[in-house]
């Protein structure tokens, strides 16, 4: 596989990650209250699918970054994990209805622009 | 930064408190100011991928291997290893500074690690910056500096 390909699937599935993350973490909220005890909780996080299916994105975004980033510079790969605040507010606009100011929108395309810039460098 | 008061407070706390006496209570104490956490965080996760990025590079490329192998074989590189978890270290100190301070006041701030890797990476390791690249982090910190105004109110 290409490593700039590599780094691309990196930063995405990251992103994804932190939405699984949170799909996960809003279930567990969901079904257990203020007053559950600590290990309670901490066994709702554990036995969610989506928790665990953040780690797995998690473990094979860090190995295709290391992959990736033998063979590219670090002044050019890291940046792009910026990617990650543009699919974040595109996506839980679109997955978990949070409303996203104009204002944000702007600052996605600034952040787009860089991306673009740097994919291009 | 903090007032006179809120240092008396924070020694009243540590010295009255037995379990923060000594060394990794001042540690506890140091931490739980958002800008002690915050810029632990940023030196962690810069100098992480820094580690990182130098194991990788001493490392020999496995040509005809297995992606799993190849893995592994990054992976028993002790530079990749130590940058990884002072990697991980600087991401738990980042929780522990949104903790404390709200996220819109620190996403803007933790842009400075874009900044700082790329200049680490050009006096390191000898990376070329193209104007176009510069340009691009620029961006990008000025991206997330509007990302966080105006927003302070959305969760």
């Amino acid at each position: 596989m290409n490593a700039k390909l590599m780094i691309w699937l990196s930063v995405i599935l990251s992103a994804v990650a932190q939405l699984l993350l949170k799909q996960g973490l809003n279930q567990v909220r969901g079904r257990n209250g203020a007053g559950s005890s600590p290990m309670a909780l901490i066994f709702a996080v554990a036995t969610q699918v989506w928790v665990w299916l953040w780690g797995a994105c998690f473990v094979f975004a860090t190995a295709l970054w290391l992959l990736g980033l033998q063979k590219l510079d670090l002044s050019y790969a890291y940046p792009l994990l910026s990617v990650g605040y543009i699919l974040v507010n595109v996506l839980s606009a679109i997955f978990f209805n949070e409303r996203v100011d104009r204002m944000r929108w702007i600052a996605v395309a600034v952040i787009s622009v860089g991306v673009v810039l740097i994919a291009g460098s | 930064m903090e007032s006179q008061t809120d240092n008396m407070a924070i020694l009243e706390r540590t010295i009255s408190a037995p379990a923060s006496i000594g060394v990794v209570g001042m540690l506890r104490t140091l931490i739980g100011r958002w800008w002690v956490a915050f810029a632990l965080s940023s030196v962690c996760v810069v100098s992480g991928h820094l580690m990182i990025k130098a194991g990788l590079n001493a490392v020999p490329k496995l040509v005809e291997a297995s992606l799993a192998a190849r893995i592994l074989h990054v992976l028993t590189q002790p530079e990749v290893l130590i940058g990884l978890l002072v990697y991980l270290f600087g991401t738990a100190c980042w929780m522990i500074a949104v903790s404390q301070k709200e996220i819109s006041f620190l996403y803007p701030l933790s842009s400075v690690n874009y900044v700082l890797v790329v200049v680490a990476s050009a006096m390191l390791f000898a990376e070329a910056i193209p104007v176009r690249r510069a340009a691009g982090v620029l961006l990008i910190v000025a991206g997330m500096f509007l990302l966080n105004r105006k927003s302070r109110s959305l969760a």
